[in-house]
């Protein structure tokens, strides 16, 4: 019989998961995570504090993005936009001096709305047509911010400043402020981790992967389309609430359609579908123009443009896929030198009847 | 508690073609039922039409007694259907026990608000689901592949983390299509066990489409055999194998084609 199956049951499938299976490094690590953010505003220069604010600003509106496109496999075009609703909708709460906790549910909860409203009607639309749909998002969304002249100052834009440290705190503005985005944009990435664990991950992946398969599941890939959109949303006005406290203005010109492309590039670079991947894609969006800029400001977007194709070509996958495309490299370099590479499929393990009939360096299986 | 399926005159039509024309049987609660004919005789058509992926254009597909017809396969899974795919789509970069769990998707409690808090009631389902999860790998001899990566499995495993997967949804009807195609004997002998353990253990009614007749006279109670989407007849594996007109449909075809 080929169903010889004592293959090694609890063989690590690869050895860097194996210690991050640990108990204390499970414990650890979230300590060791919290610690280095709570301490870092207190170290860093004012212009290093400006940009991890920064960059925890683009990095949750990456991580919505991801939630849309990333896991749920959906190409939406117009994440700029929600960040924008966003930062309008703050600006004009602060201008109306209207209560801060009730400005930012509005900024959650108003994106949330009218990514809802969008994505009701663009779901039903299969591939490439939501992506078109989403691409309307900032086209409509600039002219519609000059002409709002009265919530939102026309061309002028608006500026709101609300997070001066408080008295006592001892705290520099920046410091405060980069509390303020680690905390906020802590919690957004910690819901996010969570949310895509789970029912709700595997409910995404699905869609992403095989709409029938999800409808036989029970998962109805409309409805599913619909949520990831809505959330991606809410995280858009999240991150537009953020960018209010960081950057303190806005303008028509903030959801302009180039930022939304740069920031889909932005989450590609990090890493699709991942939630480190998120935040390296914020620190992308971020730092290297930036770097770009101390080169050779006059070539920023040819730097930039290069630094793309580089990162794609070398990491398919993103940032976030170095550490697993290091181990996959070391394995292959293993059983490039011995025989001893470690089995993987059944057949390949001695009593199995089969295997001396099939030649020794293929991939075995059943098949 | 097995369901019982019954279709009456169900017709499916693409432009103008005809992919079925009245098919009608009903499939008892607790029986195997096998649906067999030529390539093209509008097998898994049917199939589509009985889990909502198709929409017959004429006709009723009635599970314990309810139409059924039309219903969008989510609706349906929630109703205890599950099925199988000619070609298991498995995520192949997740473990097959993540592949599995697709399957408790309807068994889990909460919204995504309470998944992305981590409700305590969330996180105590999805590990009871985890556990029952691996105890059917398990009974399936696939215990030893709940931690890989589907993608270092073979082609006949996938299949058996895709029926592990319908099976965790506990599923009252459960249709196969084509599950021993690409198997290797040994294995179609592990699958027929496989099938015969869930009517006895698990209560359900099963459906298969198939075009391996030992697996079809092995395992079931009734056939119907489809050709150029009309039914051509109904009875017991052995009467289908020695029916004139279904040796005609199959020998006569490929005969015809072979000529051509």
């Amino acid at each position: 019989m080929a169903r010889v199956m004592t293959a090694p049951a609890s063989s690590p499938s690869s050895p860097s998961s194996s210690w991050r299976r640990r108990p204390w490094v499970r414990w650890a690590t979230p300590l060791l995570i919290v610690a280095v953010l709570a301490v870092l505003p207190l170290v860093g220069t004012e212009f290093q504090n400006e940009t991890l604010a920064r960059i925890g600003v683009f990095a949750v509106a990456v991580l919505g993005l991801n939630v849309v496109m990333g896991y749920t496999g959906q190409v939406s075009l117009g994440q700029i936009f929600f960040l924008g609703f966003g930062a309008y909708v703050t600006a004009y709460g602060v201008s109306q001096d209207w209560n801060i906790v009730l400005v930012f549910v509005l900024a959650c909860l108003l994106p949330a709305a009218a990514g809802l409203l969008v994505a009701l009607a663009a779901a039903r639309l299969g591939g490439l047509a939501i992506a078109m749909v989403t691409i309307a998002l900032p086209i409509v969304g600039v002219p519609l911010a000059k002409r709002l002249n009265e919530y939102t100052g026309g061309s002028q834009g608006l500026s709101a400043r609300f997070a001066e440290s408080p008295e006592g705190s001892g705290l520099y503005d920046d410091q405060w402020t980069l509390y303020l985005v680690i905390a906020i944009g802590g919690v957004v990435f910690l819901l996010t981790h969570f949310l895509v664990r789970g029912k709700y991950g595997r409910a995404f992946a699905i869609v992403k992967g095989n709409e029938n398969v999800a409808a036989s599941m029970g998962i109805s890939p409309y409805r599913y389309k619909v949520l990831a959109f809505t959330i991606a949303s809410a995280i858009g006005g999240v991150s537009g609430f953020l960018y209010m406290l960081v950057i303190q203005y806005t303008s028509p010109e903030t959801m302009s359609f180039g930022h939304s492309i740069e920031l889909l590039a932005a989450m590609v670079i990090g890493g699709a579908a991942s939630i480190v991947g998120s935040l390296l894609g914020g620190a992308f969006y971020v730092l290297v123009p930036q770097l770009t800029n101390q080169v050779d400001a006059s070539l920023t977007a040819l730097l930039q443009g290069a630094i793309l194709l580089v990162v794609l070509f070398v990491l398919p996958g993103g940032l976030a896929s170095l550490p697993r495309a290091l181990t996959r490299g070391r394995r292959r370099l293993r059983a490039g030198r011995g025989p001893a590479a470690p089995p993987t499929t059944p057949s390949s393990t001695p009593g199995s009847g089969t295997a001396a009939e099939q030649p020794e360096t293929e991939r075995q299986g059943h098949a | 508690m097995a369901a019982e399926l019954t279709l009456q005159d169900v017709s499916l039509q693409f432009g103008g073609i005809k992919v079925l024309q009245d098919v009608s049987f009903a499939v008892e609660p607790g029986q195997i039922f096998g649906l067999v004919g030529p390539n093209g005789a509008g097998k898994t058509s049917l199939f589509n039409c009985i889990s909502g992926h198709y929409k017959p254009t004429a006709g009723t597909v009635r599970i314990d007694g309810t139409e059924v017809q039309g219903a969008r396969p989510a609706t349906l899974a929630k109703h205890g259907l599950a099925r199988t795919f000619q070609h298991p789509a498995l995520q192949l970069h997740e473990t097959v026990l993540e592949n599995v769990l697709l399957g408790a998707h309807t068994r889990l409690p909460g919204g995504a608000l309470e998944w992305a808090v981590r409700l305590p009631r969330t996180w105590r389902a999805e590990k009871a689901l985890r556990a029952e999860a691996l105890e059917l790998l398990e009974r399936n001899d696939l215990g030893w592949a709940a931690h890989l990566p589907a993608d270092e499995l073979s082609h006949g495993l996938h299949k058996g983390v895709e029926l592990c997967r319908a099976l965790l949804m506990k599923p009252r009807l459960l249709l196969l299509d084509e599950p021993a195609a690409g198997l290797p004997h040994a294995e179609v002998e592990t699958l027929i066990a496989t099938v015969r353990r869930l009517r006895t253990d698990d209560d359900i009614t099963v459906v298969i489409v198939e075009h391996h007749m030992g697996l079809i006279a092995a395992l079931t109670d009734r056939v119907v055999v489809l050709d150029h989407g009309a039914k051509l007849m109904e009875g017991t594996a052995a009467e289908a194998q020695s029916d004139p007109r279904v040796i005609e449909a199959y020998i006569g075809k490929d005969a015809a084609d072979d000529a051509a």
